[in-house]
């Protein structure tokens, strides 16, 4: 017997649309849980901001692996960084960075900052890939641009897409913006998420339950464990 | 080169490269008795936007600046609306069904065109989307790339939709993105104020954010 999810509790709809999904055309993406946006030393320790905001979406958000694991679901991973000669990085991203005093590329405590294969850049251990699961490196916030992630989708037959991860309003919210343009319906989590600001947090959830869910659906992971039928 | 007053710092520009986007100021979206009305919203939120957007768009064409407008919507046969965005949250109103300007958000149709005070002229760019942002399924790109734009000058609607989504899509490809608070609209004045916030947020982590007046009389010195 084939796993499925739905409908789970969700705002604004019991998600998703079309009643429930099997698992197996779920993915459970996991955004950007990386030292060098919710550890000691990394970038957003480096800019000032308080990472146990980041982090808060961790413990629900192991869980939920565990769960997705189990029953059979896809499991991406994605992780922001460049290339160490910097080549895939705007000139404008580096300059913003320089102006708040943790330039892209430069050496902080977990490494050059955002590049690729240093220690800052790895996903945390609560949450690290296990073997044969997808990891997307993307140079952008969102998670499609300049990524093989739509290929990896589409060629593993998915429709569906649960979203986790940090930031709530950057990068989460672009790839899920990304995600709803190209057909996919999305739940994002909200205790599986989170931001450098608790206000940016709420507003960046409350904006995709308008107009009818303009960009999909909010709910918890015990929702989701919830409504999954083994 | 022009440079404005803006958060989170001064956002200089070359009139070499720079285009003015005007994002889906759609009949369907701001006339009164539309589809964005028909859900219940507040049309003046958006409408606020067109006397400043109007004002800029004389001034830029004046400098002889490229303008670049989009418009949401879809083919007439749906072909090409994913079933997740005809079908959730089951809508009173749905994308295709006869409006008070015709088939809503469909092409061709009056609601789907751009509201009179900002009509597109002859030669400038029209953009037609079948998502919030202008990137994905269009030819914006390479338009960009074949014309040398660098930068943006971000105005329409909604600001923290289609606005947001296609400020996010320009950063991510490396395009510096200024939105200009007074050009664009939200149905919500909380989203209206968080999603500018959120853009000149963390050193300006998606562009910068001024008013247009700033705009104007820099072009024009």
């Amino acid at each position: 017997m084939m796993a499925t999810i739905g409908p789970v509790k969700a705002d604004p709809y019991p998600w998703p649309y079309d009643g429930t999904v099997p698992a197996t055309r779920t993915a459970l993406i996991c955004i950007d849980w990386q030292t060098d946006f919710c550890g000691k030393g990394g970038y957003v320790d480096s800019m000032g901001y308080d990472i146990e905001l980041t982090r808060a979406g961790l413990p629900a958000t192991a869980r939920l692996l565990a769960h997705a694991r189990e029953i059979g679901m896809l499991v991406i991973h994605t992780r922001e960084g460049h290339d160490p000669d910097l080549s895939d990085l705007p000139a404008n991203k580096r300059w913003r960075s320089a102006q708040i005093g943790a330039e892209i590329g430069s050496d902080g405590p977990q490494g050059r900052i955002l590049v690729r294969g240093e220690p800052g850049w790895e996903i945390v251990p609560e949450v690290e890939p296990v073997a044969g699961e997808v990891v997307v490196d993307k140079p952008g916030k969102g998670a499609f641009y300049a990524t093989n992630l739509d290929l990896v989708l589409r060629t593993h037959g998915i429709s569906h897409l649960i979203l986790t991860g940090i930031t709530t309003d950057v990068c989460v919210h672009t790839t899920m913006r990304e995600a709803n343009d190209r057909g996919y319906e999305c739940l994002i989590l909200s205790d599986c998420t989170g931001a450098t600001d608790p206000g940016n947090h709420a507003a960046a959830l409350h904006m995709v339950t308008m107009q009818g869910g303009v960009f999909g659906c909010v709910a918890t992971s015990d929702d989701v464990i919830t409504a999954t039928e083994a | 080169m022009p440079t404005v007053y803006a958060k989170p710092g001064p956002f200089s520009f070359d009139m070499d490269s720079t285009a003015l986007v005007v994002i889906d100021m759609q009949r369907d979206f701001l006339l009164p008795g539309g589809f964005g009305e028909s859900l219940g919203n507040d049309v003046s939120q958006l409408r606020r936007t067109i006397a400043p957007l109007a004002a800029l768009m004389a001034a830029w064409r004046a400098a002889g600046l490229p303008i670049i407008h989009t418009r949401e919507g879809h083919m007439p046969d749906l072909s090409d609306c994913p079933p997740a965005k005809l079908n959730r949250g089951a809508p009173s109103m749905r994308i295709g069904d006869p409006g008070a300007f015709g088939r809503i958000l469909i092409r061709g149709e009056y609601g789907h065109d751009i509201v009179d005070e900002l009509q597109p002229l002859p030669g400038e760019e029209v953009i037609d989307k079948p998502g919030k942002g202008a990137f994905y399924a269009t030819d914006l790109s390479e338009i960009l790339e074949k014309s040398g734009i660098k930068a943006l000058v971000v105005t329409g609607v909604t600001t923290e939709v289609c606005v947001h989504t296609t400020v996010r899509e320009a950063n991510d490809r490396g395009y510096e993105c200024l939105v200009l608070a007074d050009c664009v609209g939200s149905y919500f004045p909380e989203f209206q104020r968080v999603g500018l916030q959120m853009i000149a947020a963390q050193g300006g982590i998606f562009g910068w954010v001024a008013q247009s007046p700033e705009v104007i009389t820099a072009i024009q010195e």
